[in-house]
């Protein structure tokens, strides 16, 4: 993960672990399709990745005291994942975790949206927004890549492209908002 | 003033003062498209960073990985061959240890040690880290992507700055990424990965550095070597 995203990442964390389920949400909205992704290349299962993804962040807020902050938010959660898909492949116990754990237990209130879970396990769809991309206006497309590839902060995308920071928020944001517009049109719709 | 989108795009990116945060986490958690924005910029940095190999490297990673095992499996052996080799000689010369005042003792300590559940487990575990580490490496992006450029110009790799993290010299291309060698590996490890390649290799300063790629042998210890510079 970007290290700018990081900062935001743990001032959302601290809030989480003083109580804000709100903030840990928008770590769950943040981070689910590529959880759910990296679980589903290993189950092969829609069903089981979700299930495998709503015990991670269960696992996740559970253990979030734990997190020191020694990697990246996505790296930790990750490794739960793993190892919660590994667990998957001795059946028997992550069955057993599935009956015993219940996410209405808790007072979390895990999101998830299919069309984005179908989207990120298609590499033809994901293949058609990264060449969508690619068509994007080149002051916005630049802008972009550099945040989303290259994991530049603002300031930095400002000086490389010598325009003011605001401006830079506002590219990424419209790239952003033309490549969800091409996804609603042209991947969801057409399903 | 600022679209509310606009804000929670630069959420995602990190880049909103802490005072703006609060409130806005109240907003999103109200609504649930605002959410699912959120879901759709994470699927977007996704397939911006989506490698069209590196789905075909996650189908045939479970043959992958049973060479994977396979091959540590037949590198244990040669240890467990080597072991008893060594065990077979010291052994045979306690003897010769007790003549040169060795304290056989001691050493049945170590040996002891050496084979202790204890041990074994600490073995087991850093395998397990290990396995952890190659898997990301092939299946997250994002874990070959996330750290500062380094300058590799002195052994002929020129940094890619746009699309992807990586170097190319030639026909060779390869991410690489740094750390603290929790591993414990004192000597270089390589794994073949369809047409590319995984190097662990030790650095100074007790650090590591994972090389994925399609380099060879030569470039990759080249690469290392000017990290140690």
């Amino acid at each position: 993960m970007k290290k700018y995203s990081n900062n935001i990442d743990f001032q959302l964390i601290q809030k989480a672990k003083n109580g804000n389920h709100g903030a840990f949400k928008i770590l769950m909205n943040k981070y689910y399709p590529r959880v759910y992704a990296s679980l589903f290349s290993f189950t092969k299962s829609r069903e089981d990745s979700e299930d495998l993804a709503q015990q991670t962040f269960l696992k996740v807020w559970q253990q979030l005291d734990s997190f020191r902050g020694d990697s990246a938010f996505f790296t930790w959660i990750y490794r739960i994942a793993i190892n919660l898909a590994k667990n998957y492949f001795s059946s028997s116990g992550f069955k057993k975790q599935k009956v015993n754990t219940s996410i209405e237990d808790t007072e979390l209130d895990i999101s998830s949206f299919d069309d984005i879970e179908s989207i990120i396990i298609h590499s033809e769809s994901l293949e058609n927004i990264k060449n969508f991309i690619n068509t994007l206006p080149e002051t916005l497309k630049t802008s972009f890549v550099l945040r989303e590839n290259d994991g530049k902060s603002y300031e930095e995308i400002a000086n490389i492209t010598n325009t003011p920071i605001g401006t830079v928020r506002s590219r990424i944001f419209r790239a952003r908002e033309m490549v969800e517009e091409f996804i609603n049109e042209q991947i969801i719709n057409n399903d | 003033m600022i679209d509310i989108n606009e804000k929670i795009s630069a959420l995602y990116d990190g880049e909103l003062k802490d005072s703006e945060i609060d409130d806005l986490i109240k907003i999103i958690n109200e609504d649930k498209d605002l959410q699912k924005k959120l879901s759709f910029y994470n699927l977007i940095e996704f397939a911006s960073n989506y490698n069209i190999k590196e789905t075909e490297h996650i189908n045939t990673k479970k043959i992958r990985i049973k060479d994977f095992l396979f091959n540590k499996i037949w590198f244990s052996n040669i240890i467990t061959a080597a072991a008893t080799v060594l065990l077979t000689l010291t052994v045979t010369n306690n003897n010769d240890f007790s003549r040169l005042d060795e304290n056989i003792d001691s050493s049945n300590k170590i040996t002891s040690a050496i084979n202790s559940i204890e041990a074994q487990n600490i073995i087991k575990r850093s395998e397990e880290y290990l396995t952890d580490h190659i898997m990301r490496v092939l299946n997250d992006p994002s874990y070959m992507n996330s750290q500062e450029n380094v300058d590799l110009r002195n052994v002929g790799f020129n940094y890619k700055n746009i699309g992807t993290n990586s170097y190319s010299k030639g026909n060779e291309n390869v991410q690489l990424r740094i750390e603290n060698n929790d591993f414990g590996l004192k000597k270089v490890r390589y794994w073949k990965h369809g047409n590319k390649m995984i190097y662990l290799i030790p650095i100074k300063g007790e650090r590591l550095v994972t090389l994925y790629g399609n380099i060879s042998i030569s470039s990759a210890l080249n690469i290392a070597e000017s990290l140690n510079n």
